[in-house]
């Protein structure tokens, strides 16, 4: 994975240090709060409904074992014990005293990590593939693109005051584990008919109170214009974006309001800075940059297999326990090199959170990275964990010591492999409770046959209409919402990321009023006896679902109604 | 980075008891609105020093006539966090090639420093009741930056040897 060269480590510890003064001024009361929120947010420091919150940057979702110790023992030293992962694969702490933050980016900065930009109307962490550089289904590693844009987007002087955040997810596989149209600019990594690397690039989609796919505004942008070309795209944003209501401001909208005219502006733009700009050349990226990028993604020492069309089988042993051979089929992925699998650690378990885990479970993860998977993890886009490099002979071996750490649920793409926001419990934006939901969700589907005989849905849940459990992308999508005080949920239907498997990216379509807290986990097997009920075959969850349409799905959960249909009498 | 206060400022607004005065003499100095200026350069003397002030939503490009003849152009932040006047001032230095003068007005407060400095401002008005010495320190936390600027537009990766890691 990325090595800092000395030049970053360095640029770590100044911002470390910037903000360090940034803090000393506010607590001494030169600086404001009003002010010192702008400047916090730009490096992951919110405060929320108990203490601050702190959300640390995991570019493109690449760990190695020493962040995710140290990661760790922040949670250890200065939270509760425990952690959350994000569906942007980044990592939040909620406990920690704002007195003591400066000390936690130290902490961060000593192993190469940091909060810039995941926070703040400015362009935020980069996100890719949980797969990069392992998809067996790569077309081209987005790693070393993402680390261009990581650098050229880290702060970036213009761009750092944008009318709303600024998202930026990037896929190089033929598969999208991104879901790229629902970002402010998705990248699509791609070769053309030369075998020329480039970019199809997408704008303008989004999720909150106005779902909006993103508009393919070019086709193929031959890879090194891309700094200038997302310059061009941000620039036009930054002066043509609206910032007279929040909830307009993201360029979704502006998108949307000028249609061609935006993509002629910023076509426009990018010729501009091509031919009229002093050095206006300079940012496109040389082969030289691209090569030196690339080298820090080397493969990891001892990795020995070729890259490979097919996969050899996973050897089965004799008398092959059922949970492990389940533990094959869902939590253990192709890969593209002869020999080796990613595998799935599963942070989805009756008891915790979607996405949490403790300092000690973040531990043991760091120490199967390091005993299983040459001390490398990702963070993928579903807030679970991920070993890209298990050799398939030592299989078993992390699958008995992944049991052990509470990682070997055999959920991933199951309707327990929810997506979940931290929601009312933490969150101060948030309308509504999502953990609790996501609990008794979990508690009910906990038959894991039955989960098997269900099969992949993908169940989203946000706390509020900000969509940070991206409801609006879940075949079955669960939105709190707020009225009179109490808390409410609206479901959605068969909504898309973008996969092959859920179609090209969508909202769901809401099924009715809103549900009662108590009624959402009835509601939620209603709907899935609806379609064990109606499925042809072995017909997926989706597809039944946009084959009889929703009528059969909102009769179900509409039958359930209890407290709602009391309020309603 | 020029700090500019009411006694060593050369430039000044031509208002009268209703705002901005449409109809004004050429006086060396003055520094006009967009609109004062339209009024009176075809008759402004040669040479007589002039600046303009832009709201954040003007089209830099509109002056670019004029820009030879402008000392220095003001741009506003009518909040610290709207971030559009960081556009026109990278783009009338790297596109324009405007040499003058820019100077940042409004709502403008140390922690922006960086900023300005490195998309082309040259002067600001900070904001009555912020601490000039803390707006020098926030200039010099980051000795070099990844991306190009109004200094050197070129990121570094142009800047250096491809060999070094």
């Amino acid at each position: 994975m990325y090595a800092y060269s000395d030049f970053d480590q360095q640029f770590i510890q100044q911002r470390a240090a910037q903000f360090r003064d940034q803090l000393h001024r506010n607590l001494e009361g030169e600086l404001g709060e009003e002010e010192f929120r702008a400047l916090r947010l730009q490096n992951g420091w919110y405060i929320q409904r108990h203490a601050p919150m702190l959300r640390v940057a995991v570019p493109y979702g690449e760990l190695n074992a020493c962040q995710l110790h140290a990661l760790a023992d922040i949670a250890t030293r200065f939270d509760k014990g425990y952690a959350h992962f994000t569906t942007r694969q980044n990592v939040q702490y909620n406990w920690i005293p704002l007195v003591q933050s400066a000390d936690v980016m130290d902490a961060l900065a000593k192993v190469q990590m940091h909060g810039i930009q995941t926070s703040g109307n400015c362009i935020r962490n980069i996100t890719s593939d949980c797969f990069a550089g392992v998809a067996a289904d790569e077309v081209v590693d987005p790693r070393p693109y993402c680390e261009i844009l990581r650098q050229w987007s880290t702060l970036h002087p213009e761009f750092a005051f944008l009318p709303r955040k600024f998202k930026i997810a990037v896929s190089g596989a033929k598969e999208d584990r991104a879901a790229i149209g629902w970002h402010d600019i998705g990248l699509q990594l791609l070769k053309n008919a030369q075998g020329e690397v480039g970019f199809q690039v997408q704008v303008g989609g989004g999720m909150g109170r106005t779902p909006v796919i993103g508009t393919v505004i070019r086709d193929f942008l031959p890879w090194h214009q891309i700094l200038v070309f997302i310059e061009a795209v941000v620039r036009v944003y930054n002066r043509f974006g609206r910032r007279d209501n929040m909830y307009k401001a993201r360029i979704k909208i502006l998108v949307k309001a000028e249609g061609q005219r935006f993509i002629d502006e910023v076509n426009r733009e990018f010729q501009q800075i091509l031919e009229k700009d002093i050095d206006g050349a300079a940012h496109l990226i040389p082969q030289s940059e691209l090569d030196r990028v690339t080298a820090h993604f080397r493969l990891p020492l001892g990795v020995e297999g070729d890259v490979v069309a097919a996969q050899d089988a996973v050897p089965m042993p004799a008398q092959a326990p059922l949970a492990y051979i389940r533990w094959l089929e869902r939590n253990v992925h192709a890969h593209q090199r002869a020999g080796y699998r990613c595998v799935t650690l599963s942070l989805k378990r009756a008891g915790q959170a979607p996405g949490d885990a403790t300092d000690v479970q973040m531990h043991a993860a760091a120490d199967l990275a390091e005993r299983y998977s040459h001390s490398e993890l990702r963070v993928s886009h579903d807030q679970n964990l991920v070993l890209p490099w298990v050799r398939v002979a030592n299989l078993h071996a992390l699958w008995e010591a992944a049991r052990e750490a509470s990682f070997a649920t055999p959920n991933i793409g199951h309707l327990t492999d929810m997506i979940a926001c931290p929601g009312g419990d933490f969150c101060s934006l948030a309308n509504a409770r999502s953990i609790p939901i996501a609990q008794a969700i979990t508690e009910r589907f906990d038959d894991l046959d039955e989960l098997l005989d269900i099969g992949d849905i993908d169940l989203h849940i946000s706390g509020c209409i900000n969509s940070c459990g991206h409801h609006h992308s879940g075949h079955i999508g669960i939105l709190g919402v707020d009225k009179d005080g109490a808390e409410w949920y609206q479901i959605t239907l068969a909504g898309s990321d973008g996969s092959t498997q859920s179609g090209p990216a969508l909202a769901g379509k809401v099924i009715g009023p809103s549900f009662a807290a108590d009624e959402v986990p009835d509601v939620i097997e209603a709907v899935v006896e609806a379609y064990r009920g109606h499925r042809v075959a072995s017909e997926k969850f989706i597809d039944t679902l946009k084959r009889v349409g929703l009528e059969p799905f909102k009769t179900a959960a509409n039958a359930v109604r209890r407290t709602t249909a009391k309020a309603a009498a | 980075m020029k700090f500019i206060t009411r006694q060593t400022d050369p430039w000044h607004t031509v208002c009268g008891e209703d705002g901005p005065i449409v109809t004004l003499t050429p006086r060396a100095h003055s520094l006009l609105t967009l609109l004062q200026w339209h009024s009176v350069r075809s008759h402004w003397p040669h040479g007589m020093p002039v600046a303009v002030a832009l709201n954040n939503e003007t089209d830099v490009s509109d002056i670019v006539n004029d820009l030879p003849r402008l000392g220095m152009v003001s741009l506003h932040f009518p909040k610290w966090v709207d971030g559009r006047a960081y556009s026109q001032a990278r783009l009338l230095r790297a596109r324009h090639r405007y040499t003058g003068e820019i100077r940042a007005v409004g709502e403008v407060v140390v922690d922006m420093m960086p900023l300005l400095h490195r998309t082309g401002f040259d002067a600001v008005v900070l904001r009555g009741d912020q601490v000039q010495a803390s707006a020098q320190r926030a200039l010099d936390f980051f000795p070099a930056h990844y991306q190009g600027d109004t200094h050197d537009n070129h990121p570094r990766f142009a800047r250096q040897g491809p060999a070094t890691a």
